[in-house]
């Protein structure tokens, strides 16, 4: 694909974007108007930056991830117009925000690459330690950063600049997180992989090498029980171990992340009511349909609804399902667009996931490759987390769909996820 | 290093690949269970939720219309300004209960056609008006109110037409409902109305037939002079009392009284003081044919095309009365076994009216795009040829005749010529049945009204149609005909 066919897949998307605004003006019963061409000059300007930078920046970089993400994005940003105008109009300057923070993190690598990165990765774990406490801070008090707690879940905060902003700082610790480990991994690929130790026959790692996995279980566990915040939780330990796996190819590694994630699971089943309550209102979300099962159940009636073709935009009824412009965003996308639309969406979020291994895969050293599969499998899972949760595969775990719900932080993340991407391919061969 | 990377790939691949089949189990397996469900609301929203076209009377009046939900922005909530006054034409689209009248017939037409996801999209595309079409009725807001008004909260029913073209003009059942309390009701309330013994659903204008009593004597009548048998100077013998053959029944006139005091008696006569020994004798001198076969011309056992099913009005068949001359003779006056609908009567005057020919009743005047364009109009069709003009003028004179000189006074309107027939119709254990049927003025009829009061009305017992019926008759005419109707 050549940049000029990356070019024209980005108007696209901003013009689905724009179509798409249009479309739902028009279900309601309204005509074209400033909204349509403004989303359109918006994704425009957002994207066609981002594409700018990159181009200048990290010219070397496989052209394909930005259309993808564009594509999501528009898709997204359609259904959350439709939901709830006003959430659109600070969405529409969250995707601003995220694609100026996108064209500045590559202005400021543009010359060191990703070096940084791998040398000043304990500096990455400190932030992403000081971003997941963040959460913490008393909601009220002398600090500018407020601590917020939204539907019995500590990870938000508060940031008061005359108006308010509220961000999720676990988003953007998710990224610190995948690149320290990436470094630390690829320092210790050695010694985690060669099992000198015996113990009865059986060669084991040393007992000292598990340590991280040990404080990865703790601090996954650490963030379910004082945020509770299930998603993060199940997305982060999952990173910690897979990467593992892939740094050493030691299966050993998920079986025992595994058997530690059962473990885990069985402690927060037992201790934790909102556990249980999501596992209840998920294996019969009908028992109790006034009560926990009804989001499940509502998202159900929605898919269900939409069928093959959808109701079509803005003729569904989306706007019953709780939580419809955020975690169950994809319920919303399937009411509207029906089966033809989820399939395009799941096939999306596959083939960006695969982009970034391929990435991965050509990558030029290991600390690189370790940085790319972990980003592109953090992607990946997120968005399984959530799409399995509202299709019914696995218990709701509340997480936000990459590129897709409402929301800032998820997206400044994931721009950043995408052109961290565009980094490594482009140092593929320098 | 590259090795376990594509493994945790291909995991993940395969779990893409299993949301696919899983989110296609949802939207195609169990698709139809789940809109289905009981509990998924999104199918009812869909159809009653939406805006709907404004229903308007004769007169510019919104009957009904769709004001946007306050608590829900995507729904709106259907309006009826008038409440009781419309609720069984115009009738009710409710989430829960369904659409009925105007609002049920006219569905298609008062919805938007935007929901047609595909084909609506494409229509809109290619510039077709998808938008909601209002519907414009035959009725008039003004009279409608006057005869409302006129019935009070007697039980009955009031039915008025144009004879030239069928436009009803009035209908007005009693007692009634309020359709807003069933657009927002719950359950309770609308099983309430259903248990009601008052049966205030029930349209009694044509889902109700009751006995017609003397007003079939106009039938008879046109019988007799369509067919030559007799004419308004024909005379009868006039007893105090008639015996049926092959029965021990007697029929007597209205009191025991006889029919004026000579000893014979004219047709016209006998139809202004509506004898009951005069039009025995005449229907048994008809013959159970002719009976049977002007009424059903009239539309007796008979599908009578409206904008709703009508009750069909019944008399029995002519085979019945060939060994039964005193069922034949009741059945002329009105009793035993018939049956009519206020509708039924209305168009039996109309027919009168109109030189002999019944126009088609209807109430969907015309239809109105979005933009007030009329997009149709109904025409006017005749509905059945029942006696030639020359009965009709007949029939005319004798009705009018009623009106200056017999039992139907009170529906005299200065300076207006008026033909009517009275009835008093038994009703079982209970008073009889007031009924007036008629029309004005006499020389080119422009309305047409039949009035049924069940079981008498506020006067009970001694009620009659003339005293109780023909004041209402008279002041729906009058009204309709003094604002230049």
């Amino acid at each position: 694909m050549t940049r000029a066919a990356e070019a024209a897949l980005l108007i696209s998307a901003a013009g689905l974007a724009g179509f798409g605004v249009a479309l739902v003006n028009f279900a309601e019963g309204g005509t074209l108007d400033a909204q349509t061409a403004l989303t359109f000059l918006v994704f425009l300007l957002a994207f066609g930056g981002l594409s700018a930078a990159i181009r200048q920046w990290a010219s070397g970089s496989v052209p394909y991830l930005l259309p993808l993400a564009a594509t999501l994005t528009a898709v997204g940003f359609v259904e959350v117009y439709r939901l709830d105008r006003q959430l659109a109009a600070l969405q529409r300057w969250w995707l601003l925000l995220a694609a100026g923070v996108g064209v500045t993190v590559l202005w400021a690598l543009r010359s060191v690459g990703l070096e940084p990165l791998r040398r000043y990765r304990y500096v990455l774990l400190l932030g992403a330690v000081a971003l997941l406490m963040l959460p913490l801070l008393p909601s009220s008090g002398p600090f500018p950063f407020k601590g917020l707690e939204v539907n019995g879940s500590r990870l938000w905060v508060r940031w008061d600049l005359g108006f308010q902003i509220q961000f999720q700082p676990g988003e953007i610790a998710k990224l610190l997180l995948v690149a320290f480990l990436a470094s630390y991994l690829a320092e210790r690929q050695a010694a985690l992989s060669a099992w000198t130790r015996r113990v009865g026959g059986a060669r084991v790692p040393e007992p000292r090498q598990l340590v991280p996995v040990a404080l990865a279980w703790v601090a996954s566990f650490a963030v379910l029980v004082y945020q509770r915040d299930l998603g993060a939780s199940m997305l982060l330990f999952a990173a910690f171990i897979v990467m593992l796996f892939m740094a050493t190819g030691r299966k050993t590694y998920l079986a025992g992340g595994v058997a530690l994630f059962l473990a885990g699971v069985a402690g927060a089943w037992t201790q934790f009511a909102h556990v249980q309550r999501r596992v209840e209102a998920w294996v019969d979300p009908f028992a109790d349909f006034e009560g926990a099962g009804y989001q499940i159940a509502q998202g159900l009636f929605a898919m269900g609804t939409g069928s093959l073709s959808g109701s079509g935009l803005g003729l569904g009824r989306p706007d019953l399902i709780p939580a419809a412009a955020t975690d169950f965003v994809f319920a919303a996308i399937a009411e509207e667009l029906g089966l033809a639309g989820s399939i395009v969406i799941i096939t999306a979020f596959g083939l960006l996931t695969a982009v970034g291994f391929g990435i991965a895969v050509r990558a030029r050293d290991l600390f690189r490759k370790l940085l790319a599969s972990g980003l592109s499998f953090v992607f990946g899972f997120q968005a399984i987390l959530i799409l399995a949760g509202v299709t019914r595969l696995m218990p709701v775990t509340g997480i936000a769909l990459p590129f897709m719900s409402y929301g800032g932080s998820s997206l400044v993340s994931n721009v950043l996820l995408v052109v961290l991407l565009a980094m490594v391919s482009h140092e593929e061969r320098t | 290093m590259n090795g376990p990377m594509r493994r945790v790939a291909i995991a993940l691949f395969v779990i893409f690949a299993v949301l696919i089949l899983d989110v296609t189990y949802w939207q195609v397996v169990r698709a139809d269970d789940l809109r289905a469900d009981g509990r998924n609301s999104r199918e009812l929203l869909s159809r009653t939720g939406r805006e709907r076209g404004l229903i308007l009377s004769a007169d510019g009046l919104v009957l009904a219309r769709s004001v946007p939900d306050t608590a829900d922005s995507q729904r709106f909530i259907r309006e009826y300004p008038f409440a009781e006054l419309y609720a069984h034409t115009v009738g009710y689209s409710s989430l829960l209960f369904g659409d009925s009248g105007i609002e049920d017939t006219q569905a298609e037409v008062l919805s938007s056609g935007r929901d047609l996801t595909i084909s609506g999209l494409l229509s809109a595309l290619l510039g077709e008006d998808v938008r909601a079409r209002s519907v414009q009725l035959s009725l008039v807001h003004a009279l409608q109110n006057v005869a409302a008004e006129a019935l009070g909260d007697q039980e009955g029913a009031v039915v008025a037409l144009d004879p030239r073209t069928g436009e009803v003009l009035v209908a007005v059942s009693s007692p009634s409902f309020d359709p807003n309390s069933i657009v927002f009701g719950n359950p309770a309330e609308f099983d309430r109305l259903q248990e009601d013994p008052a049966e205030p659903l029930l349209d009694r204008t044509i889902r109700e037939t009751y006995s017609p009593g003397s007003t079939f004597k106009t039938i008879v009548a046109v019988s007799a002079v369509e067919s030559g048998v007799a004419g308004p100077d024909t005379l009868f013998p006039n007893p105090q009392e008639l015996e049926l053959p092959q029965s021990t029944a007697t029929i007597e006139n209205f009191g025991g009284a006889l029919c004026g005091s000579a000893e014979e008696v004219a047709l016209e006569e006998a139809f202004l003081r509506s004898c009951n020994t005069t039009f025995a004798l005449l229907g048994m001198r008809l013959a159970g044919d002719a009976v049977v076969s002007q009424a059903e011309a009239f539309g007796f056992n008979r599908e009578i095309p409206y904008d709703f099913g009508v009750l069909p009005s019944v008399i029995p068949e002519a085979d019945t009365f060939r060994n039964d001359l005193a069922a034949l003779a009741q059945t002329s006056l009105g009793e035993r076994d018939v049956q009519a609908t206020a509708m039924q009567m209305a168009l039996v005057a109309a027919g009168v009216a109109n030189e002999g020919t019944i126009m088609a009743p209807y109430l969907v005047e015309q239809i109105f795009d979005a933009d007030s364009n009329v997009d149709s109009t109904t025409e006017a069709r005749a509905f059945a040829e029942v006696m030639g003009a020359g009965t009709a003028q007949v029939l005319r004179e004798m009705m009018e005749r009623v009106v200056t000189a017999g039992t139907g006074t009170r529906a005299q309107i200065p300076g207006v010529r008026v033909g009517g027939k009275t009835g008093t119709a038994e009703a079982g254990e209970g008073p009889p049945h007031a009924w007036f049927i008629g029309f004005a003025p006499v020389e080119d009829p422009r309305i047409a009204i039949a009035v049924v009061v069940a079981n008498g009305g506020n006067v009970g017992e001694n009620a009659t149609g003339g005293a109780v019926a023909a004041p209402i008759a008279q002041e729906v005419m009058a009204f309709y005909l003094a604002s230049g109707g």
